[in-house]
């Protein structure tokens, strides 16, 4: 702000002859409780005012004063009685209000209570019914969820099976259970070209924990081991690799599996067809 | 805030009440609300809130009776007064003011409607009426004072009779004189200027 040229601007002049909006008096009283320089200007200019307006001065005309005194007080005494009479009607107000306003008061408030009952029993019992509701959502949330599971299990089981399938070369084998595990049944997926071996427990009877089933690949009459497997159906790859196979043949062995087949535990043997 | 230079005028014009007051000790007897501070109020400034009041309407009984509802007005509103905004003296001139132009403005424009008339161009007249009023009972306080404004120019004193007494805008004061509004805007502020250079030599 550049108060040199402020103050040359004529309104703190006008603000001396009071011709200033509300607004400008804000103004020039703020810049002149900031501005020492401002502040002096005004006060020349007010003073000069002031001055000007003393030298008009006249005696107003004896009596005057007391005048004026008893105006003031009458005025004071005005103001106080009023207000106590304010305080006064404050006051029978209960008194003229009669038993019917009485009652019908006792009427609204007893008819909000129940108003404000009903509405929370209202309120309770739609909490209870979404409470209910969402313990049904969750349970059935868990139900699909497993079953969501169970279906990407399978799904890549299927999907293991399928790629082991579409190598070309792939011979599926049935195994079947003899006298020993009459109910057994599983697949064995041989490649010879990649000599991998996986296997498909379908059905094979439970073991105790200390045994295994283990594969065997019979070739020239002699048995190689081709790997252990558990029961569960999820089809599982050996870690032997075979790359001839006359025939396969299934024993139990004790967990680890064994280096030569125990023969009086051996519950499926099938060829392999050419 | 009370300046030196006021402080020096003071003590040369304002002495009335017998025991010299400063606005700060006036200010504080006031907010006790008594007789005496009334007394001392009345004492030191009701002469020169019924120049002005004189001066805008006039008229001595209106002007009586304008001084009752000023000094009624004060007393009720002294808690509006902020010390830091001006001067004790500067506020109570400008409530006497209002309520004068106020009260001449109503009368104008509501039973007399050719009174604004006449009062403006019997602006002169006036002067000389006053002149005769303060020649016959000379306020030897004010003497001083009177001397000082007599040196101000004729149309420069109009100007600010016109915007301070008649409550006049300067786009008013233009069309009543006559004159562009930028040369009324001029001259109110250079009468300004004259003034106070005239007051603090």
């Amino acid at each position: 702000m550049n108060i040199p040229e402020y103050i040359a601007s004529g309104i703190l002049e006008s603000y001396a002859l009071g011709t200033v909006t509300d607004q400008e008096r804000r103004e020039v009283q703020c810049l002149s409780s900031i501005y020492p320089e401002v502040r002096k200007e005004l006060d020349e200019l007010t003073n000069a005012m002031e001055s000007y307006a003393l030298a008009l001065s006249t005696e107003p005309p004896a009596g005057l004063k007391d005048q004026i005194w008893q105006k003031i007080q009458a005025n004071t005494d005005e103001a106080a009685k009023q207000a106590t009479e304010k305080e006064t009607i404050v006051r029978p107000m209960p008194v003229l209000t009669g038993t019917y306003t009485y009652k019908f008061t006792w009427l609204v408030a007893a008819s909000v209570g129940f108003a404000v009952l009903f509405f929370s029993y209202f309120l309770f019992s739609q909490l209870r019914q979404n409470q209910e509701t969402t313990t049904a959502l969750r349970s059935a949330n868990n139900l699909l969820q497993g079953e969501v599971h169970q279906l990407r299990d399978q799904q890549l089981k299927e999907q293991q099976l399928l790629t082991l399938l579409r190598l070309p070369g792939t011979r599926t084998i049935e195994l079947k259970g003899n006298e020993k595990a009459p109910s057994g049944d599983m697949l064995v997926y041989w490649n010879a070209a990649s000599k991998q071996v996986t296997v498909e427990a379908r059905a094979m009877p439970p073991l105790p924990a200390d045994k295994q089933y283990q594969l065997w690949s019979m070739v020239d009459g002699k048995p190689v081991d081709a790997g252990v497997f558990e029961t569960d159906t999820a089809p599982q790859t050996l870690n032997r690799a075979i790359a001839r196979a006359d025939a396969f043949a299934v024993t139990i062995e004790k967990r680890g599996g064994s280096s030569i087949p125990t023969l009086t535990n051996l519950v499926m043997l099938t060829a392999v067809g050419t | 805030m009370i300046s030196p230079i006021f402080e020096r005028q003071k003590t040369r014009f304002v002495k009335r009440a017998s025991p010299f007051v400063t606005e700060e000790v006036l200010i504080e007897k006031l907010n006790r609300r008594d007789q005496q501070a009334f007394q001392w109020l009345y004492d030191q400034y009701s002469a020169a809130l019924y120049g002005v009041v004189l001066k805008v309407v006039h008229d001595d009984e209106l002007a009586k009776d304008l001084l009752q509802d000023i000094f009624v007005k004060i007393w009720k509103n002294l808690d509006n007064y902020d010390p830091q905004k001006g001067r004790l003296f500067t506020w109570l001139l400008n409530v006497a003011r209002n309520t004068a132009i106020d009260a001449l403005r109503s009368s104008r424009s509501s039973s007399r409607p050719g009174l604004a008339k006449t009062i403006r161009t019997d602006e002169d007249t006036v002067h000389i009426v006053d002149g005769q009023h303060h020649t016959l009972q000379p306020n030897s306080d004010t003497i001083g004072l009177q001397e000082i404004v007599g040196k101000l120019r004729p149309d420069r004193r109009q100007l600010i009779d016109l915007v301070y007494f008649e409550g006049f805008t300067h786009e008013e004061a233009a069309e009543t004189l006559n004159l562009p509004l930028g040369t009324v805007k001029t001259r109110i502020r250079s009468a300004l200027q004259e003034l106070k250079q005239l007051f603090t030599r």
